[in-house]
């Protein structure tokens, strides 16, 4: 489906989080949204999951707005977001919530297409075998694939990860990136991820939003983000580091804000 | 103290006196530091003033400088000889003779007895706890609009602030001098006890979860429980095993005023003035309490620290309890 952005604004008492945001992502397409902290890339994708109202604008999925987007809307967040108490299994299933009685749901007792569903979403992201494994015992990077597994269980039409790999160290975090990618390929999902380690964003990303300060100061493709666009989205610290390793793989250990997150385990 | 506080008073003096021609800024700073030092001293003397003004003040209202202490002292001496009944072993070595009190164990049937009271303490917890939850969970702002959510936490305020021994006597005239009644008394303490420490736990969960359910779609309940209550189930049992110890000690209690169980047996033999039996009881007392905490702080350490307890010798774990327990509590 196609996620069409209208001229999302969002206040707060004194600052403009977005200012006039707008964009069209294809169906199917991998997008990412670049951005330093603060430029409102949280905002935007809590505005989509409808976890924050915004202040005016618009979101439509092929060309019908929607305003309640919870169910539809899978996302993964950058600290997981996981009951740690629970097993793998058990987070995933809670993907069908939305479509499950409170007291089904209290004794697990989802039909059993629906368990079938998230045993196969912790297949797709590698974890068939750990299913049975707390959450709490994982490791950071298997903990955001459990989350991607919980976010394809609810069936979304949209898929968004709001810094998935930023609390990962640099091998687990391409590991969430692949899987994410392949996730989205294989179900053919439109996926919005913001990420703020622009080699990651290159490697993974097909369609670019670039913001700065609440306003869209780039849209466009991979050719296209040039490192004049990278510059002018992040200033001239980072892409000067850019230019020093521009193969992409290299500078995934060296990338400036890559050091792995607490609780971020190997 | 007060010769010292005249010579610091004296010091303050010069330094008042010194300080009008005082030049330097160094000399000046040393000054002002002087006299703050000096103002904490004297607040510090004032306050040790009002404690014992209010140590002398309470031991004057319970009346406790009386003629009696010469006159009772000896029967009490007489009591703790009963309360330890000497004895020499092997004809030479002189202790407390242990087997009295054994003894009065298999004579009273003090196993029996200690089963009532914990008895009473565990079907108190039980039926208190799962209230208990619900009281804390309802108390929590965040499942329950504000103001309504006070109502709950009143009732448990309530409920704490009469002791669970008073609440025995408001259950009287429903179940008597009973058993019965110290269950429902300890149930009741437990919904107001354990109700707020779970409100405490409520308040410090992490938003993590929660907002990752709620991203699913799901619904108020489902938030609530698959978010909140998965992250204070471990507290809760925990805590439960920290309510029941002190119900233990409750119904024990509880027991003097005639509820049955140990307490009875130590009141009528208090009553009887047959001391050493009535240390016997205190000593099984103690020894039924000490093996419930030993249970009690076992499930919690094992539930708190998780796997960060395993392996320490008997040695450490007697050792560092004290440290352990603390972390446990905080």
């Amino acid at each position: 489906m196609v996620l069409r952005v209208e001229n999302l604004t969002k206040r707060y008492s004194e600052t403009t989080a977005l200012s006039e945001v707008s964009f069209e992502i294809p169906d199917g397409t991998f997008a990412v949204v670049l951005g330093e902290s603060g430029a409102g890339k949280s905002t935007l994708l809590r505005i989509l999951n409808g976890l924050t109202e915004p202040t005016s604008g618009g979101v439509y999925i092929d060309d019908e707005e929607i305003t309640n987007s919870r169910s539809d809307v899978g996302m993964v967040f950058q600290q997981h977001n996981l009951v740690e108490e629970l097993s793998a299994y058990s987070n995933a299933l809670t993907g069908t919530l939305n479509r499950t009685g409170f007291f089904r749901s209290l004794l697990s007792r989802q039909p059993a297409e629906e368990k079938e569903l998230a045993l196969e979403a912790l297949e797709t992201v590698g974890l068939l075998d750990e299913a049975g494994q707390t959450v709490r015992s994982m490791s950071g990077g298997q903990q955001q694939r459990v989350g991607i597994a919980r976010a394809l269980v609810q069936q979304p039409e949209l898929l968004l990860a709001d810094e998935p790999v930023a609390s990962l160290d640099p091998s687990s975090a391409e590991t969430v990136m692949a899987y994410l990618r392949e996730t989205a390929k294989t179900r053919d999902l439109t996926t919005l991820a913001s990420l703020h380690q622009v080699n990651i964003a290159r490697e993974f990303g097909e369609q670019f939003i670039g913001l700065k300060q609440g306003r869209v100061v780039f849209t466009g493709s991979r050719e296209e983000l040039t490192t004049d666009v990278l510059e002018e989205i992040y200033g001239h610290i980072e892409t000067e580091e850019l230019r020093e390793e521009p193969d992409p793989e290299a500078v995934i250990d060296t990338a400036p804000e890559e050091t792995p997150g607490i609780g971020a385990k190997p | 103290m007060s010769a010292d506080s005249d010579s610091v008073v004296g010091r303050f003096l010069k330094g008042v006196i010194r300080g009008d021609d005082a030049d330097s800024a160094v000399r000046q700073r040393h000054t002002a530091l002087k006299r703050t030092r000096l103002l904490r001293r004297l607040s510090q003397f004032a306050l040790l003033v009002v404690i014992g003004i209010l140590l002398v003040g309470s031991l004057v209202m319970v009346g406790f400088w009386r003629e009696e202490w010469i006159q009772y002292w000896p029967e009490f001496t007489d009591a703790l000889t009963q309360y330890f009944p000497p004895e020499l072993y092997f004809g030479f070595l002189p202790a407390v003779d242990v087997g009295r009190y054994y003894q009065f164990w298999v004579e009273a049937g003090l196993v029996g007895e200690a089963g009532i009271t914990l008895a009473i303490a565990l079907a108190g917890t039980i039926l208190g706890a799962p209230l208990a939850l619900l009281f804390g969970i309802l108390g929590n702002e965040r499942v329950t609009p504000f103001p309504i959510n006070f109502l709950f936490r009143g009732v448990m305020s309530i409920i704490r602030s009469i002791p669970s021994l008073v609440w025995a006597l408001i259950y009287v005239p429903l179940g008597g001098i009973s058993p019965v009644t110290a269950t429902l008394a300890i149930g009741t303490d437990t919904i107001g006890e354990l109700g707020r420490l779970l409100t405490d736990e409520l308040e410090e969960i992490d938003d993590g979860p929660i907002e990752g359910i709620s991203s699913t779609g799901a619904d108020k309940p489902q938030v609530i429980t698959f978010g909140m209550i998965t992250q204070i189930v471990r507290p809760f049992i925990a805590w439960s095993m920290f309510i029941l110890e002190n119900n233990v000690r409750s119904a024990v209690g509880l027991g003097i005023i005639g509820a049955g169980g140990l307490g009875v047996t130590l009141s009528i033999e208090q009553q009887t003035f047959k001391f050493t039996n009535m240390m016997a009881t205190i000593l099984f007392i103690v020894l039924l309490v000490l093996s419930v905490e030993m249970i009690s702080q076992r499930t919690r350490s094992y539930l708190r620290g998780g796997d960060d307890d395993e392996g320490l010798s008997l040695y450490d774990r007697i050792v560092g309890l004290p440290e352990r327990l603390s972390k446990s509590l905080f």
